[in-house]
């Protein structure tokens, strides 16, 4: 465990240098328990000092303003535009749907710095998505990581069907079959490859390390294409 | 070449019934074979009121997305489809015009940006706006089986992931997979927007090698076209 820990404060310090943000890194780097005082700079902002908890209500709020047609459409605005151009700092890291009638920052009206988003077809958790979320909750500092699948996912659909299927889209059914079971509804097979993610996802020592130490919480989430609600299913 | 892709038709009427808006899928095989489909197709588009029926070219797909970006930018946002009628509207069936492939990175997302909302732009994103196989495979089936007219591979000024492949430090994790797929951009010295911009042109060109896209684009079915988001301005300008 040492090991890891230390690997973690070196690379965060090479990561630092790598446009990350500094406010969410120096968040992350106090988090952590690192020894190492490099920041020392006062942040221009930190949109994801919060607690997970409070990062997922944050989210959570945003989606029931988004269902009671009661959205703010926040930061939005060029002058917030011009305030993240400086460094990010998103307080949520999202693994969800390439799904038209999913986008995260309409579905959670939230706006500009403040989801670190990662989608593909069937929101499958593969080293390319793994290593983008580690980069989201260990460098930028997301306190709440969510993995969503959503009602009628096409792809999980077509997992279950198990018919040949053109190009590269195989690859993608393949991660996702593991989660399949036959004599399950496509709803539970739904929430079922939500879970493979996340167990995917905390296979990680990055993403366990900060789970293990506070710093962030995975959940899963289950969007209703009808009413627009997510509900968290783990 | 895949050679699964010689009967095409076999299978993207398997896909139909995955969930997909019929509208489209039908739209595409007519587009890509012949007109002997039409009279199903104007069938299916009769009994699919939900979904979107107007036929757009590539161009066309195109040019909404950066009239989305000049509302965008010049603070005119429509917000459009974005309300609890048009959740119910697209339960049934999407039919997104466009596709975008674009970073995680919390300052660029997508819907916003190009000012559409739900059921417009099927998105994959990660760091660094990479093309591996689920990327491809995502790709493929916004593109083949939902019917998208243009993919977009969007880069940003300032991306961490391309910063960490110049840098050329370890990095822990995954992270690595990421960079592997950039690194081969990266050549000589360029500058950060150099190697950004050198990014999406080798994404594109990863993207291209699918032979399920190559054929769309055969068929004027389908344009891939990259662009670099400026984090200041919020303007997306064309890689040419």
């Amino acid at each position: 465990m040492n090991n890891i820990q230390n690997n973690l404060n070196v690379s965060r310090r090479n990561l630092l240098k790598f446009g990350a943000g500094v406010v969410g890194t120096a968040a992350l780097t106090v988090g952590l328990g690192s020894q190492v005082n490099w920041f020392n700079e006062k942040p221009a902002r930190a949109d994801n000092n919060m607690t997970p908890d409070e990062a997922l209500n944050q989210l959570l709020e945003g989606n029931k303003r988004f269902i009671e047609n009661k959205r703010k459409n926040p930061n939005q605005s060029m002058a917030r535009i011009e305030e993240v151009a400086q460094g990010q700092a998103p307080f949520a890291a999202i693994l969800s749907c390439a799904d038209s009638r999913v986008p995260s920052e309409i579905i959670f009206d939230q706006g500009f710095g403040d989801l670190f988003v990662v989608r593909n077809a069937g929101n499958v958790a593969t080293p390319e998505e793994i290593g983008s979320l580690e980069f989201g909750t260990l460098v930028l500092g997301a306190k709440v990581l969510m993995v969503i699948g959503h009602k009628n996912c096409g792809a999980v659909k077509a997992t279950i069907d198990g018919k040949a299927v053109p190009g590269q889209i195989a690859s993608i059914l393949d991660v996702i079959q593991p989660a399949i079971n036959q004599n399950k509804t496509l709803e539970e097979n739904i929430i079922s490859n939500v879970k493979l993610g996340m167990n995917r996802l905390q296979a990680s020592p990055v993403i366990s390390q900060l789970i293990k130490d506070g710093k962030l919480k995975i959940v899963g989430g289950y969007y209703d294409l009808d009413t627009g609600k997510i509900n968290v299913v783990a | 070449m895949t050679p699964d892709y010689n009967t095409p038709n076999y299978t993207r009427r398997d896909l139909l019934q995955y969930g997909v808006c019929i509208v489209s899928t039908a739209l595409l095989t007519a587009g890509i074979t012949t007109k002997v489909l039409d009279r199903d197709r104007k069938k299916i588009l009769a009994e699919a009121p939900s979904c979107e029926t107007s036929e757009i070219t590539p161009e066309i797909a195109l040019e909404t997305l950066m009239l989305g970006n000049e509302r965008f930018i010049k603070n005119k946002q429509k917000h459009p489809n974005q309300n609890v009628e048009r959740i119910k509207e697209v339960a049934t069936g999407q039919k997104p015009f466009a596709a975008v492939l674009g970073c995680a990175d919390s300052r660029v997302p997508a819907e916003i940006i190009f000012d559409q909302g739900l059921g417009d732009i099927f998105v994959v994103r990660n760091a660094g706006n990479v093309v591996t196989s689920e990327e491809m495979g995502s790709l493929e089936f916004g593109a083949l089986e939902l019917g998208v007219k243009t993919i977009m591979i969007l880069g940003h000024q300032k991306c961490g992931a391309v910063k960490a492949t110049l840098d050329g430090n370890s990095v822990p994790g995954k992270i690595g997979s990421i960079i592997d797929a950039i690194k081969p951009a990266v050549k000589g010295k360029p500058t950060w927007e150099e190697a950004v911009i050198a990014n999406v042109k080798l994404q594109i060109k990863q993207l291209k090698s699918s032979s399920v896209i190559s054929q769309l684009i055969a068929n004027d079915e389908l344009k891939v076209v990259g662009s670099f988001y400026e984090l200041e301005t919020g303007k997306v300008k064309l890689i040419t």
